[in-house]
This record gives C-alpha cells, sequence and structure tokens, in this order.
C-alpha cells in the first residue's frame, strides 16, 4: 500500500467524513487543539526555565519537574488526539504541505531531545538537582526543548497560513477527481 | 459596532497592518506563544490557591514566581491582540467569541489581582477561603477558555449560531 493510498483511506474513512461534514466538529477541535497546545508549552516552559536557571532556582528540579509533569502529559494527549482527528480532514493536503513537515520533525526533535535528557542527564539529578545552576548538558537540553516546541506551536499555527495554497504535490501523482 | 469597526478599517493604522501580511502573522504567531506562557502562569497561581500546586510554599513564594511572567506576557498579548483588533476590526468586533474572551480576560486579571492583595495582607499564607478557592476554579476555566475563544473568533457562526454578532 502506498502512502497516497493510506492517506486516501484516512480521508475516505467514517472518521475523517465525520470530521469534515459534522456542523461545528472542525472549529471545535482546533480550537481544543490550540488550547492544548498553549497548555503544553507553558508548562514546558516552566521545566525549562528551571533548567536554564531564569526561575524556581532555589527549587529541586525534580520537584518542579514533577509538579508540571501530569499537565503536561495531559495537554500532550489531547493535542495528539485533537491533532489526529484534525489530519483526517485533509490527510493529501496535510501531508505535502510543508509547515507540517517541519512541524512532525520539530515534534520529533523535542521527542528525541526529552528522551536523550531523561536517560543522559537526568539519570545523574542527584548530584544537581538542588543546584541553582544546573549542568551546561542539562541547560543545552532546556535551551533546545524551548526552541523544539516554540517551533512546534508556530509551525502548527503557519499550517493555518499556507494550507490549501502553498504546498506542492509530487509531479505524477494522481489525486482522483475533484469537485 | 459594525459602522465603527468598518470606518475603524479604512483607517491609516489599519491599512498599514492589513498591508503588510507578514506582519499579521507574525502578530498571531508572538500572541500565541505569549499565551502559552500567560496561561500557564495564571493556572499555576490558581492551582496555587487550590492547594494543588506548590503547596509547601507560602502563596506570595509562588505569587513572585510566576506574576512577572503573567504580566510581561500579558503586556505582550495585548500590544499583539490590539494590533490584531485593528487590523481587522470587523472581523473582531462582529464576533462573539472577541467579546467574550475579552470579557474573560477582564475577569482573569481582576481575580489574579484580588489573589495579589491577599498576598499582600498575608505574605505567609498558605491556604485560602472557600470564596477564593470558587474564584480560583473560575479563573482556571477562564484561563483555558482563552485560547479556545480567539481560535474560535474565525468561526464565529458555527460556533455561536443565531448569537454571533457576525451576519
Amino acid at each position: 500500500m502506498s502512502t497516497h493510498e493510506i492517506l486516501a483511506t484516512i480521508q475516505d474513512s467514517a472518521l475523517g467524513n465525520w470530521m469534515r461534514y459534522t456542523n461545528g466538529a472542525m472549529p471545535v477541535v482546533e480550537a481544543t487543539h490550540v488550547v492544548a497546545a498553549v497548555l503544553l508549552f507553558g508548562t514546558v516552559l516552566i521545566v525549562d526555565i528551571r533548567l536554564l536557571g531564569l526561575a524556581d532556582s532555589q527549587r529541586a528540579y525534580t520537584r518542579v519537574s514533577r509538579e508540571t509533569l501530569r499537565l503536561t502529559w495531559l495537554a500532550f494527549a489531547v493535542s495528539v488526539i485533537t491533532g489526529s482527528l484534525m489530519f483526517t480532514t485533509s490527510p493529501l493536503t496535510y501531508f505535502y504541505n510543508w509547515a507540517f513537515e517541519w512541524k512532525a520533525l520539530a515534534l520529533l526533535g523535542a521527542g528525541v531531545n526529552m528522551a536523550a535528557f531523561q536517560l543522559l542527564t537526568a539519570s545523574g539529578v542527584s548530584a544537581w538537582n538542588e543546584h541553582s545552576r544546573a549542568p551546561r548538558a542539562a541547560r543545552l537540553a532546556g535551551v533546545a526543548s524551548l526552541l523544539l516546541w516554540a517551533a512546534v506551536v508556530l509551525l502548527g499555527r503557519w499550517i493555518g497560513f499556507t494550507k490549501g495554497y502553498d504546498f506542492t504535490i509530487p509531479a505524477g501523482l494522481d489525486l482522483g477527481p475533484t469537485g | 459596532m459594525r459602522a465603527f469597526a468598518e470606518w475603524l478599517s479604512t483607517s491609516a493604522p489599519s491599512v498599514a497592518i492589513q498591508s503588510r501580511f507578514w506582519f499579521i502573522r507574525v502578530l498571531q504567531a508572538t500572541h500565541l506563544i505569549t499565551a502559552g506562557v500567560a496561561v500557564a502562569s495564571g493556572l499555576m497561581i490558581s492551582l496555587r490557591v487550590l492547594n494543588f500546586q506548590r503547596a509547601d510554599q507560602p502563596f506570595d513564594a509562588a505569587w513572585a514566581r510566576f506574576a512577572p511572567w503573567l504580566t510581561a506576557s500579558l503586556a505582550v498579548m495585548l500590544l499583539t491582540g490590539l494590533a490584531q483588533t485593528l487590523g481587522d476590526p470587523v472581523r473582531e468586533f462582529t464576533a462573539t467569541s472577541y467579546w467574550v474572551k475579552v470579557v474573560l480576560v477582564l475577569c482573569c486579571i481582576a481575580g489574579t489581582l484580588w489573589f495579589a492583595r491577599a498576598a499582600r495582607r498575608a505574605p505567609a499564607t498558605t491556604s485560602f477561603s472557600v470564596t477564593a478557592k470558587l474564584v480560583a476554579a473560575a479563573l482556571i476555566l477562564f484561563w483555558l477558555l482563552l485560547p479556545l475563544l480567539g481560535r474560535m473568533i474565525a468561526y464565529d457562526k458555527a460556533i455561536w449560531g443565531p448569537l454571533s454578532l457576525r451576519t
């Protein structure tokens, strides 16, 4: 099954049709996606600026991280669910949109950064947990996280600016009947 | 209101914003990013009042941590929000979501300032009255509704139906 066939199947699915043709579904889902993205970025920022020593420098890193984690995961889960629902409305358009592609890359980068931080830097957290200044690797992870999540939010907004007219369709690709 | 919005849309500052499409994009993107800072900071202050966050700290410590970020982000949001309104006054002024959002912003600011006053009166406060907790719970809802309503401005008729100010 080619990528195009998978995308077409998603687009023709019952869920895709429901999202496209149910009055108010897309506005509610999209607005909820924005709320989740805003909350996700805001809670990640609280941890990142602790890593950078810009705030909460007298508070243990693990404490700050633990306090925001539930909200961050909740916001992430809602973002993934609503984002997937939005994708089903026109996957053929989204998939070839440059802002969507870069957003997916930024999201992947944020995930890799978080995994690397947890596996490498945070494993020795007891040595710097109470320090106002985190080690260089932790600060770098904080900067990377901040930039990548900001990119995810901004590129998400940019999809709205570019979707529908600023994307390229591979030559020779049959998009089927239109209209 | 519509007549005023239409007049405003022909004013020089409005035309200047409308004619620079990139500027509108930058305004919207900045507004969205700073919304993350404002909503998270506002939520943390309200969650502290409810004792769901930083219960080990006195309220004034949590206030000192989040208030400067909240103030700065709200200032940026106010500027970018006003510029967006000026750039497309008819779209904004004729949206029910816009006016509900304005009211909720004012409620969030008033409620948070009320907490600030409480912090000044009793800096070491660790627990709040039932009234304060009810206000905090309402503010949590309001903070989350702000970005929701912001996005809903684009879909005013679909969301509000006959209650939409758009004709």
